[in-house]
């Protein structure tokens, strides 16, 4: 049985892409010095060997290539985005040990191989050293969706013969029983509800950079997305539609909530957790539309979120980590650079046209509605919140009248500005010429709309009539 | 590509380039000056202008009446298609005259208005953003592209309401805008849905989607609803005297003329949809006649220049609302583009406007007492009383929607917000009054 199936390289990237970030966070840890520039050399390495072998797959069999190398690109963007405060070898450390271990799990081909990836990435937040936070439901969300497709993983093992995902497709391993772990490890990873308040509590009391790089691995997605949906085509079809309402009502959930927030940090995890929510409803649609929506909405989030915190946590260095939005702060007449880049990255967030969410948002929404008409509503109802609670936000962070008591604050650096452009520049040209994308996405979409609309081939729950 | 095609698209995109040159410029590290702003400001309009003469001239030399560049998809997954397709007839180039000559004229006009305001590169960006909006807008071939369009309008003009940025009335008062406008912008985006859902397309002009029935009604509605919130029509008329927060040459240019009369174009675009439905034009017409009635009488009480101007707006729209409705298209045009024109020369005259009644009292020999008898005057005291104080709280349109629809949306959050907190090691969390959604006083400066 292959142990690991590298399908970022085929050979030697794929494993070079995943053992580089280790055995640089190794190096970080032994030797403490000059760790932003050991990480984001690591980050880069990796991100060419993710891409290395992108050109040369087939069509539409390049999406896990595809999420790996944004993920390294996100990796190399968080090693400029860190404040100096906060670059320590425990913070560089961590964020390679994450990296590494997200694209174990990008690239794993058996279920073992995936919750390795899974569990490893979630460790620095258990880790003192790392990025441990102050509340107990982080770890404790981590923790139980970790025991969830541990559970399932050891119930498909004892019922079928491999563990294989692509030989297990279609066959329903481990019956109803892992099909219930496995979607309870993705609503415990993905914070759905009614397990949501741990990711507001790791964004508001862990690092920020790091806990949004975790959330961004958008695991629940990886999972409905590689092991539910090819290996429970009869039973995604019976169960899919509750729990795209349940992704749904999260969304409205959340983004109710978010509008009477204040803690900034707080905010954008409601915001970005809806968003997500909007993802796995997208994927859980069964509409091609749907599923290319979702995926090319998770490239949006992922940049727009890291940006946005990556900006929050630059703000709370610059002036105080007392930041709120109850009161207009008027921060932009000290960092305009940083303000506009905020308002581009967080409209891009919510669907502002000439950006890639535009798109994404558009065809999720047209996912959703066809598959479900009058609950699809709720899809643009917590959009159109989330516009108004990001759009609060930024104009009570930096509009309003100048604060005073600040002396020399300096506007966004130099690598801070451009790894900042680079973002608003991927999100716009994206916008601009979304086929680039859609089109590469669609294809597999249209694999997983059939793969979810199959018969089911054994005895697994009954097709809807 | 024919010259006329050539010159439709430079037209539609020439403003956007030079939003995308001032804003690279500034991103790179180089603000251009004062002068190097207005020039290219008035190159681009000029330009436009002229473009826009020319196309007019081809087509009626080759005596046709559309220009239809399709770039073919700008995305597509299976049967969805989100076309890009540029069109240019007889409804739409009067708009996109409009908006090209008031965008350049507003230029000009600021230029000298805002010299020396800390945010003269920032409004001149943001006009050039907008006109791309509205160009966009009126240009487009299909819903999808004009809803694109349709959003840019939308932001530019809440970022311009918040122009005085270091003032939080103008900041609050563009964020109460921006709720509105996401909030019916979900009309337009469900019922474009529902255009391709039932009719498979959503192309604009002479081949508008084929609906039937009650496809008919519902699509109309939806798209009423956007059209409403754009041209601030009852229930939704509350954000207009907000929206004053800005300065004089963008209220003009969006209240006064372009953004106020999108929604009247959008109407006059499915007038053939609204003609098969009986519940879509009674549901307008009743709008345009309330919102017609609430605007003059709530302009009466208003205090300030622009904010008499905006109901005065208002009114007029709802007029134009009611011409749509009963099927009058050409009325309607004529009257959109008169008013837009009357109402931005007296939006950019209202900070002069003592100035001028000063002048022309003294040219006519004095000061000269209010002769006519006003409308209300017919009324007995008690009702003039009771009618000032609902016109003073602008028809306690906002209280309505404060009341019944956000606080118990802010009810709702803070308790979800009670049950999050359960077992978490944090404070309580503050109420959120109604300062989240803008609490400041309407009113222009």
């Amino acid at each position: 049985m292959p142990v690991l199936v590298p399908t970022a390289g085929g050979s030697f990237s794929g494993y070079a892409a995943i053992a580089i970030p280790w055995f640089a966070a190794l190096v970080v840890a032994l030797y403490a010095r000059h760790v932003r520039i050991i990480g984001f050399a690591a980050a880069l390495i990796c991100a060419v060997a993710c891409a290395l072998p992108l050109g040369a797959s087939p069509e539409g069999q390049t999406l896990y290539q595809a999420v790996m190398l944004l993920y390294a690109c996100l990796t190399v963007g968080a090693t400029l985005l860190l404040p100096r405060r906060d670059c320590t070898a425990g913070s560089i450390g961590g964020i390679l040990f994450m990296l590494g271990a997200t694209l174990l799990a990008y690239s794993a081909d058996t279920l073992p191989v995936l919750l390795a990836g899974w569990v490893l990435s979630s460790v620095p937040f258990f880790v003192p050293r790392w990025f441990q936070t102050r509340s107990w439901r982080p770890r404790a969300g981590l923790l139980l969706s970790a025991i969830a497709l541990g559970l399932a993983v050891a119930r498909i093992a004892a019922s079928a013969h491999t563990l294989s995902i692509i030989r297990l497709k279609g066959q329903s391993p481990g019956g109803m029983a892992a099909f219930g772990l496995l979607v309870a490890a993705v609503i415990l990873r993905k914070g759905i509800l009614p397990a949501h308040a741990w990711v507001a509590d790791a964004a508001e009391g862990g690092p920020a950079i790091p806990t949004a790089l975790l959330f961004n691995g958008h695991f629940g997605a990886l999972l409905l997305a590689k092991v539910i949906v090819p290996l429970f085509t009869g039973a995604s079809v019976v169960w899919f539609p509750i729990l795209s309402y349940v992704a749904m009502i999260t969304a409205v959930y959340v983004s109710i909530r978010a509008l009477t927030e204040n803690a900034p940090r707080r905010l954008l995890a409601y915001i970005a957790l809806a968003q997500s929510a909007a993802i796995l409803a997208g994927l859980e649609s069964g509409t091609a539309e749907g599923i290319t929506g979702a995926l090319v909405h998770w490239y949006v989030v992922t940049v727009s979120t890291v940006g946005l915190f990556g900006i929050l946590r630059l703000l709370e260095v610059r002036f105080g980590e007392n930041l709120t939005a109850s009161a207009h702060l008027g921060l932009a007449g000290h960092a305009p650079r940083l303000a506009v880049s905020f308002v581009v990255l967080a409209l891009a967030l919510v669907g502002l046209p000439g950006t890639l969410s535009f798109c994404s948002q558009e065809l999720l929404i047209h996912g959703t509605l066809q598959s479900h008409p009058l609950t699809g509503l709720l899809l643009p109802i917590a959009t159109a919140m989330n516009a108004v609670s990001v759009f609060r936000l930024f104009s009570r962070l930096f509009l309003g009248k100048r604060r005073t008591g600040f002396t020399a604050v300096v506007d966004a650096l130099p690598r801070e500005r451009w790894i900042l452009t680079a973002g608003m520049v991927f999100v716009v040209a994206g916008g601009l010429f979304p086929n680039v994308l859609v089109a590469r996405r669609s294809t597999e979409a249209e694999l997983t709309a059939l793969a979810a609309r199959a018969q089911p081939p054994i005895h697994q729950a009954k097709p809807r009539p | 590509m024919s010259v006329s095609q050539v010159i439709l698209v430079a037209v539609v995109l020439a403003p956007g380039v030079a939003f995308a040159l001032l804003s690279l410029s500034w991103l790179l590290g180089w603000v251009p000056g004062e002068r190097v702003v207005s020039a290219l400001t008035g190159g681009v309009f000029s330009l436009c202008a002229l473009g826009l003469a020319g196309l007019l001239w081809k087509l009626a030399d080759s005596g046709s009446t559309t220009v239809v560049v399709t770039f073919g998809n700008w995305f597509a997954v299976q049967d969805y298609r989100f076309p890009l397709v540029f069109m240019a007839d007889r409804l739409s180039l009067p708009f996109l005259a409009m908006t090209i000559v008031l965008s350049g004229l507003i230029g000009q006009f600021s230029s000298t208005y805002l010299h020396r305001e800390p945010g003269f590169f920032r409004f001149f960006v943001l006009l050039h953003l907008f006109a791309f909006g509205s160009s966009l807008t009126f240009a487009a071939g299909s819903f999808d592209l004009l809803a694109g369009g349709w959003e840019i309008v939308g932001i530019t003009s809440v970022l311009l309401i918040g122009f005085f940025q270091l003032r939080s009335a103008p900041v609050e008062n563009g964020l109460r805008v921006f709720a509105v406008y996401r909030a019916t912008d979900i009309g337009l985006l469900v019922g474009v849905f529902a255009m391709h859902h039932w009719a498979g397309s959503a192309f604009l002009g002479s081949g508008l989607p084929a609906l039937a029935g009650r496809q008919v009604t519902i699509v109309c509605l939806l798209l009423l609803l956007a059209a409403c919130g754009k041209a601030a029509q009852v229930p939704f008329s509350g954000w207009l005297p907000r929206a004053m927060e800005g300065p004089t040459p963008s209220s003009a240019i969006f209240y006064g003329a372009i953004s106020i009369h999108a929604g009247a174009y959008l109407l006059l675009r499915i007038q053939p949809l609204l003609a098969q439905s009986a519940l879509g034009s009674a549901s307008l017409i009743l709008i345009g006649v309330a919102t017609a009635i609430h605007g003059t009488i709530v302009g009466r009480a208003s205090a300030d220049a622009k904010t008499s101007l905006a109901y005065a707006s208002l009114t007029q729209v709802g007029v134009m609302f009611v011409e749509i409705g009963m099927g009058w298209t050409s009325v309607a045009l004529i009257h959109i583009l008169g008013h837009a024109m009357v109402r931005t020369m007296q939006f950019l005259r209202a900070p002069s406007m003592l100035h001028d009644d000063h002048q022309m009292h003294s040219a006519m020999g004095g000061e000269q007492a209010p002769a006519e008898t006003q409308l209300e005057d017919l009324l007995p005291e008690n009702v003039r009383l009771w009618l000032y104080r609902w016109a003073f709280d602008r028809g306690h349109l906002d209280t309505i929607l404060d009341r019944w629809l956000i606080q118990p949306l802010l009810e709702l959050s803070i308790l979800l917000a009670r049950l999050d907190r359960l077992g978490s090691p944090r404070q309580k969390p503050r109420s959120a009054p109604l300062a989240v959604l803008g609490a400041a006083k309407p009113g222009g400066d």
